[in-house]
């Protein structure tokens, strides 16, 4: 019979440490970060690309872009003119702090107005990894399911926004915006839900008017 | 789905505790798993049983506790432990939306059983003497 011992550590300590520097880091240098999660497919690419190309005359922007493999998403952010990173988790199911202090390193941070950080698609395990962020975006399509806010209730929980992505989709497929959102609003009061259609431009006003005021807001 | 760097994250905690506490041999180890901490319990311990086929922490057994998720009513401030974490009606008022979870995020480990080796703890926690 040994001796017990009372530890009480977080598994997730490390991580947690970095992410506490990296905000640190943002907050100094007045970078808002925003840390974009959903599904592999939901439209995180379009979106970015979209709202770079739109808001490039209003804002310095940059992306970590994550992925399991492959550097085809940071190639089409790069297109739009702004600075993007690849960061290839090898099969890792999510972006970890680690992983952004060295994409952090390979980018150009002076002046930066926003960082984006594009998560591994994943519904699941993104949600608990800090990343020093300022916020947590979620975005769902619509050819989705409007149950996902409930099955996947942290990732929803967490993001201060949610994005109702392909609403040009909403005629061919079974889901209803307001049941998104009252399931996303079960566990977080405060979400903000935008509904846009980020390959038509359609709702986007919305956001950028989102990251306009969150922005000012980190000055 | 990642209940095995869970595991590796856990090992190198338990391995300083182990050095900080002069542990000659763990026997146990109990982790307290929250119902919205994302990580499956049944994941942790097959992870767990992969990690420590062989090494220093070789046949350490793991407990894990299933913490239950823990909410304020965001319309009358009840505090109540829902059945389901999708489906959450308070019972005083029976909203269903905007609680706070007040608990059932965590994941740690709560305590380390162990062989300890008493004069070198002691040694260790002793106050220099000084010459």
């Amino acid at each position: 019979m040994g001796k017990t011992v009372t530890i009480v550590r977080n598994v997730m300590e490390a991580n947690e440490r970095r992410a506490a520097k990296l905000k640190e880091y943002f907050d100094q240098e007045k970078i808002l970060c925003l840390n974009l999660m959903s599904s592999p497919g939901a439209g995180k690419t379009s979106l970015l690309e979209r709202t770079l190309a739109d808001l490039k005359g209003e804002f310095k922007m940059a992306v970590i872009e994550g992925d399991l493999q492959t550097d085809n998403d940071a190639r089409r952010v790069a297109a739009t003119g702004a600075q993007a990173v690849q960061v290839n988790t090898e099969g890792g199911c999510h972006l970890d702090g680690s992983m952004i202090e060295d994409a952090v390193a390979e980018l150009d941070m002076q002046g930066l107005d926003i960082l984006f950080i594009e998560n591994v698609g994943n519904l699941v395990c993104p949600a608990e990894f800090n990343l020093g962020e300022d916020h947590k975006v979620s975005i769902l399509s619509v050819a989705e399911g409007d149950d996902k806010p409930e099955k996947y209730p942290l990732m929803f929980h967490l993001s201060s926004v949610m994005l109702l992505n392909k609403t040009d989709l909403l005629p061919y497929v079974d889901f209803s915006l307001e049941s998104a959102s009252a399931h996303a609003r079960k566990l977080n009061k405060d979400i903000e839900i935008f509904p846009v259609a980020a390959r038509k431009g359609d709702g986007l006003d919305a956001w950028y008017d989102w990251l306009r005021k969150t922005r000012a807001a980190k000055k | 789905m990642h209940e095995l760097s869970l595991i590796e994250s856990m090992l190198s905690i338990i391995r300083e505790e182990r050095e900080k506490h002069c542990m000659k041999r763990i026997l146990r180890v109990r982790v307290v798993n929250g119902a919205l901490s994302g990580a499956v319990s049944d994941a942790l311990s097959f992870g767990w049983e992969c990690l420590t086929q062989e090494g220093d922490l070789q046949g350490v057994a793991l407990d894990i506790v299933d913490a239950p998720l823990k909410v304020v009513c965001g319309s009358c401030g009840k505090p109540f432990t829902p059945e389901d974490a999708h489906y959450m009606p308070c019972p005083a008022c029976g909203e269903i939306l905007g609680h706070e979870i007040e608990s059932g995020r965590e994941l740690y480990i709560d305590e380390i059983e162990a062989d300890i080796d008493d004069a070198e703890s002691a040694a260790a926690a002793a106050p220099h003497t000084g010459d």
